[in-house]
């Protein structure tokens, strides 16, 4: 029905959209999202031939070229044809004509009724839209703010068009007149068969309304693909970052933002500046909308990269598969969390990566490369942060020489630099850089510096993968959040992709990205923290989430270990659960996927 | 109309009054001069003068002079013209029609140009229309209101010849009925056009300035997107809203309109209030001076008041029935 062909507007010099292909099939939607200044309304504008910059590339509606349409054939397409709900913002309607009058207007200006006829489609539309009758002869500033949506919404199907395009439908509605709004618009366009275009920064009415979603960035679609697949896995970082700033009832991590401003380049990805993965390449020239698996994406890199990536990863002690055969995937600026209690192989796992223990079988890749030795390059981009953070430093080190050392093994820069790259770090995590604090030895040191230090220490040579052992279980509840406050703030900053060992689930949701839970070496469920918290499948799972803390009084059942003994040949979890059945004894689960998880259970 | 406004509109009342009171008596000299004029001492005699004491209570306290004031004011005697022998309010209800016509056909004239011309220009914002219409305007606000009067009076009626040279009817002429409306007519276009002309500069600039403003509301986009017509756009949904301003200053347009009016009367000969004023000026007929200064005033007000009577039509976000769709 309407198709986008290397559209490109500009305002003067500055170019607003760039390149945009798109097409829109009959009873389609399609959502654009992204922040407000990306040129979400310029593209809707130029649709109907208002945009005021210099417009070029083509839009072909049915087959006509609307960039090319003299203004008298583009008036007889305006509203007859596509129509436009502009956002509701203040005097997008006419402050001087009651809402009939402004309904009916576009019937009488297009010759579709006289004045009577005009008038009596438009309150039918108006009731279609729930707004009472007595509000028909009202002006606008004597309606809400949802009664104007409702009347900009039956406005823009006074004359019948094919396309509707939505600017910002829902924003600035409170919660329940935004479902309204949004039921409102889903009957209408399913009744009319009409073919929608959404523009809209609010996730809600773009997952509920569209089809498929086009992300907008800096004039450029950065990432393309049906609705439910960006919304669960987001794979451009921008993509992701902007999920990461909406506060939804189904995400758990705490709120991040985008490091940055939105800035328009003519070279290089827009989003270079913003982006925690840019490499130099990035820099120089624009990347075009290519397919990764099924997904377009404008990257260079092909979107949000696999940082770490565990491939039947096992270590046996002797008889004992303290590991057994793991595959888990950490991506750029994530953080996976690996919960389970003590003794399931967590921190076996992470001494794996780090080379202290040897993998008795599998494969490690770092950054798409396979790990074969770990020579000091490793280390600077692979660091690691420990359970006890006044064992951890040396106590013969000042905070100041602990922090430089990693710099002195690098052999980074001269004396100065490191002196004030060691600065600059504890400035980094909040610690003091005065010359008093610097000399301070471990133990003069609070729980919650001790382990500032440590995490200074481990970034000054600013790795990519930061795997943390249990970093706050020995502090106390308010140095905890700071800590974490901290390390979320530095995973926003430099994109820092971590690897959080924690037996505290309750802790992993406000962190993590991704949940994998460990039981007895084997990873018994994994998948997106949200889906893990709000869906868990294996009954493993479900009895740590019974087990974490809430602050009512009930202690919940959990259940007991039973006599029946368990080899080690069935499910790590059989003598526990009080769902096993016999072959949960006797045969081992393989994870497989549900929905978004990979689960390890014979009952499912 | 709300209480508090009819409130204002009464409190500006009286204040004129009473400067209109205190005026004469705070002049220096004798206050019975004054306030019957110079023409009095021709007549004066020992009598006269105890009986317009008196009736002036001009030996009573300033309260009790301003309660007589008040009280001659509401059975409508505003003095006597010893000039004109003649009451004073005769004298000005013979002048008042003929500036009535004037200013008020000018102040519709001017308004409805200004207010078309503005739309215009601001539509082609950056045109050669709009700024052929700029620099015109600019020129014209250059020149005061009697310049503009005596280059029309000596181009069209002493050159050409083909409109008359003063007055606002030929004198003795015994025309009636239609022949007689275009006699005042032909007597009207040249003060007509000097008066008008030299408003409509603020005016213009004010609705361009507000056109370039109000199309960039998103509601003239949305006029646009329907598909509606260029003339609907510019003018039903545009025009209209940048029309507001115009109308507000229009009601405070009309006191330099009179003003303005005083000149063009005099070089005219126009037989308005104008023209009277300066005249009596001239005679130091302060009676007809204070009658005048009242009546203006009193326009004044009620143009004000009819013109936010007006505004509520025009502009339904102002007015009373809100309280029927308040939430």
């Amino acid at each position: 029905m309407i198709e986008l062909r290397e559209l490109e507007v500009r305002y003067g010099k500055r170019r607003v959209l760039h390149g945009i292909n798109l097409t829109l099939k009959r009873g389609e939607s399609l959502s654009i999202v992204g922040e407000s200044g990306g040129g979400k309304t310029t593209l809707g504008l130029s649709i109907i031939g208002l945009v005021e910059g210099t417009v070029r590339g083509e839009i072909l509606f049915d087959g006509k070229n609307l960039v090319a349409l003299a203004e008298k054939e583009l008036k007889e397409i305006r509203w007859n044809r596509i129509a436009m709900v502009f956002q509701n913002v203040e005097n997008a309607l006419n402050p001087l004509y009651t809402v009939l009058d402004q309904v009916s207007e576009p019937i009488v200006a297009h010759k579709l009724g006289d004045r009577n006829e005009a008038k009596r489609r438009a309150g039918e539309l108006l009731s279609m839209v729930n707004l009472p009758e007595g509000r028909f002869y009202a002006y606008p500033h004597q309606l809400s703010g949802g009664e104007k949506q409702r009347v900009l919404i039956a406005m823009a199907l006074a004359n019948d068009p094919d396309l509707i395009i939505l600017d910002e439908p829902t924003t600035a509605l409170d919660a329940l007149t935004k479902v309204e709004i949004i039921n409102l618009i889903l009957t209408v366009c399913k009744e009319r068969e009409l073919t929608i275009l959404l523009l809209t920064h609010d996730f809600y009415a773009a997952s509920t309304l569209s089809d498929r979603m086009a992300v907008l960035y800096a004039g450029r679609i950065v990432e393309f693909g049906p609705t439910p697949a960006l919304l669960s896995n987001p794979r451009h970082p921008y993509t992701r970052g902007l999920l990461r700033c909406y506060p939804s009832m189904t995400t758990t991590k705490d709120l991040q933002g985008i490091k940055g401003r939105m800035e328009f380049f003519d070279d290089g990805c827009p989003f270079h500046p913003r982006c925690t993965q840019s490499i130099e390449k990035c820099r120089e020239g624009a990347p075009r909308l290519e397919e990764y698996d099924g997904r377009l994406i404008a990257c260079h890199r092909g979107g949000i990269i696999p940082l770490l990536e565990l491939r039947d990863l096992s270590k046996s002690f002797d008889s004992l598969k303290a590991v057994d055969s793991i595959d888990m995937t950490l991506y750029e600026g994530e953080t996976l969390a690996l919960v389970g209690e003590s003794g399931s192989g967590k921190t076996t796992t992470a001494k794996l990566i780090m080379g202290i223990f040897e993998a008795t079988e599998g494969r490690i890749y770092l950054e798409r490369k396979q790990i074969l030795g770990r020579d000091k390059s490793f280390y600077q981009r692979v660091q690691m942060i420990f359970q006890n953070p006044m064992e951890a430093l040396c106590h013969l080190f000042s905070v100041r020489e602990a922090v430089r050392e990693p710099l002195d093994i690098q052999k980074q820069g001269n004396r100065e630099q490191r002196e004030s790259k060691v600065q600059h770090i504890l400035e980094e995590v909040e610690l003091p850089s005065s010359e008093t604090f610097m000399n301070k030895y471990p133990h003069q040191l609070s729980q919650g510096e001790a382990q500032r230090v440590s995490i200074a220490r481990a970034l000054v040579l600013n790795p990519k993968l930061l795997i943390a052992d249990e970093p706050t279980s020995a502090l106390d509840a308010s140095t905890q959040a700071k800590v974490v406050k901290l390390l979320l703030n530095l995973q926003e900053k430099r994109g820092i992709g971590m690897f959080f060992i924690t037996h505290n689930l309750a802790l992993a949701r406000k962190i993590s990205d991704r949940l994998a839970v460990m039981l007895r070496g084997t990873i018994v469920e994994e998948g997106p923290s949200s889906e893990i918290i709000s869906n868990p499948l294996h009954p493993y799972t479900k009895d740590l989430l019974k087990a974490a803390p809430t602050l009512n009084s009930n202690v919940p059942i959990v259940p007991k270990t039973t006599s029946k003994k368990n080899e080690g040949l069935g499910c790590p979890y059989a003598n526990r659960c009080d769902k096993a059945i016999e072959v949960c004894f006797n045969e081992k689960p393989q994870l497989r996927i549900f929905d978004s998880h990979r689960v390890a259970c014979m009952n499912l | 109309m709300k209480i508090p406004e009819i409130g204002t509109y009464a409190i500006s009342f009286l204040i004129i009054l009473a400067l209109i009171f205190l005026l004469p008596r705070l002049m220096p000299g004798d206050p019975l001069t004054a306030i019957c004029g110079e023409e009095v001492l021709v007549v004066m005699t020992p009598e006269l003068k105890a009986e317009l004491m008196h009736r002036f209570a001009l030996d009573a306290p300033l309260w009790k002079q301003f309660f007589v004031y008040l009280t001659a004011m509401m059975h409508g005697d505003f003095g006597y013209s010893y000039y004109y022998n003649a009451p004073v309010l005769e004298v000005i209800f013979e002048a008042l029609p003929w500036t009535l016509l004037l200013v008020g056909s000018s102040l519709v004239l001017s308004t409805v140009l200004s207010i078309i011309i503005g739309i215009e220009s601001g539509w082609r914002r950056g045109k050669i229309t709009d700024k052929f219409l700029l620099t015109t305007t600019m020129i014209l606000n250059g020149f005061p209101n009697f310049f503009i009067g005596i280059i029309l009076l000596l181009l069209f009626a002493v050159y050409l010849g083909c409109l008359p040279l003063q007055g606002a009817k030929t004198p003795y002429s015994g025309l009636s009925g239609i022949n007689s409306m275009l006699d005042i007519a032909q007597h009207l276009v040249l003060p007509l056009i000097a008066l008008t002309l030299a408003q409509i500069p603020g005016s213009y600039l004010l609705m361009r300035n507000t056109m370039i403003t109000t199309l960039k509301e998103p509601f003239v986009r949305t006029a646009k997107a329907k598909g509606l017509s260029e003339v609907a756009v510019r003018y039903k949904h545009a025009g209209r809203n940048a029309m507001l301003p115009i109308v507000t200053t229009t009601g405070v347009r009309v006191g330099t309109v009179v003003t303005g009016a005083l000149f063009i009367e005099i070089i005219f000969s126009y037989p308005g209030v104008g023209l009277l004023s300066y005249n009596a000026l001239l005679m130091r007929d302060y009676p007809i001076l204070q009658g005048v200064f009242f009546i203006v005033a009193v326009f004044v007000i009620l143009a004000n008041f009819v013109v936010d009577l007006l505004y509520t039509k025009i502009d339904p976000r102002i007015g009373v029935n809100n309280a029927e769709y308040a939430h």
